[in-house]
């Protein structure tokens, strides 16, 4: 049986590179990844403990969000290629609309 | 034949977590856009991998064919589509970048005092133990697939319904977003 807290180590240190990325790229299609990172980063908490403790429901949430995951860059990639066309940018510190 | 495969997982499991660290660092500091996706696929393929080692074999399958079959090819797509090439002379990271580097560096000091309390502080009064009653009869370790549709479909019902609804919500609010002419 696989450590848990290789998996923990694992998973954090994913997760901390996905807020990296978030929080340091300019471009949005990276930031949407990143993000898509962090949310596998949490799968694989929910995966570790669904077999820590012998149940289902850890991967059957795992699961779901696997599914919102895909929603989640559907839209994403939808607003990104909208962007790209009203602005012709995808840099996101480009994109001031709402600056004060 | 137990223990050899139980320690074989614990290495691949390793191997593959350091595949998935290789990628996801690829993916943050590459300049490329397509190199970042490229990384991306390694790093959602390693953690398939990670996940048939901890005995989820249908979330390891489902993982290759939503995030390779799938994102990684939609992403692709949105790279080629928006031009990147003019973005190329810019600057890569935001003015922010050391303030979100100090930050970051922060919740890693946090979790590596958690995780330090955890290996080397006094133990547990007791063991974490989590309802057994709902792995009764199946063990998520020995049928997987088996195990998890009745976590889906018996516990988690009213959450799978929702969450058709959210997806079906999101492909129409990607074609209306995406559409050029309004009609």
């Amino acid at each position: 049986m696989v450590p848990m807290n290789a998996v923990l180590l694992l998973s954090f240190l994913l997760f901390a590179l996905g807020v990296a990325g978030v929080l340091i790229r300019r471009n949005a299609l990276i930031i949407l990844m990143c993000a898509e990172l962090m949310l596998n980063a949490a799968n694989l908490n929910l995966i570790a403990f669904a077999r820590h403790s012998g149940t289902p429901a850890g991967q059957a949430f795992a699961l779901l969000v696997m599914g919102l995951a895909a929603a989640e860059v559907a839209i994403g990639l939808a607003i990104v290629v909208a962007l790209y066309r009203k602005k012709d940018t995808v840099q996101v510190d480009d994109i001031n609309l709402l600056k004060g | 034949m137990e223990a050899i495969l139980s320690r074989s997982a614990t290495y691949l499991f390793l191997l593959f977590g350091f595949i998935a660290l290789g990628g996801a660092a690829s993916m943050v500091f590459a300049r490329n856009a397509v190199h970042s996706v490229i990384g991306f696929l390694v790093a959602m393929l390693a953690v398939a991998a990670c996940y048939l080692t901890l005995q989820a074999e249908f979330l390891g399958v489902a993982q290759i064919l939503v995030y390779a079959g799938g994102i990684v090819v939609l992403f692709l797509f949105v790279v080629m589509l928006v031009e990147l090439t003019k973005f190329k002379e810019k600057r890569l990271f935001q003015i922010q970048t050391p303030w979100a580097v100090a930050t970051v560096l922060v919740a890693v000091a946090a979790f590596g005092g958690v995780f330090w309390k955890t290996l080397f502080g006094p133990a547990a009064v007791e063991p974490l133990t989590l309802r057994p009653e709902l792995a009764e009869g199946l063990k998520v370790a020995e049928q997987n697939a088996q195990a998890l549709s009745r976590g889906l479909y018996a516990d988690f019902l009213l959450p799978f319904e929702i969450l058709s609804v959210i997806l079906l919500v999101a492909l129409v609010g990607a074609v209306v977003l995406a559409k050029t002419e309004r009609v």
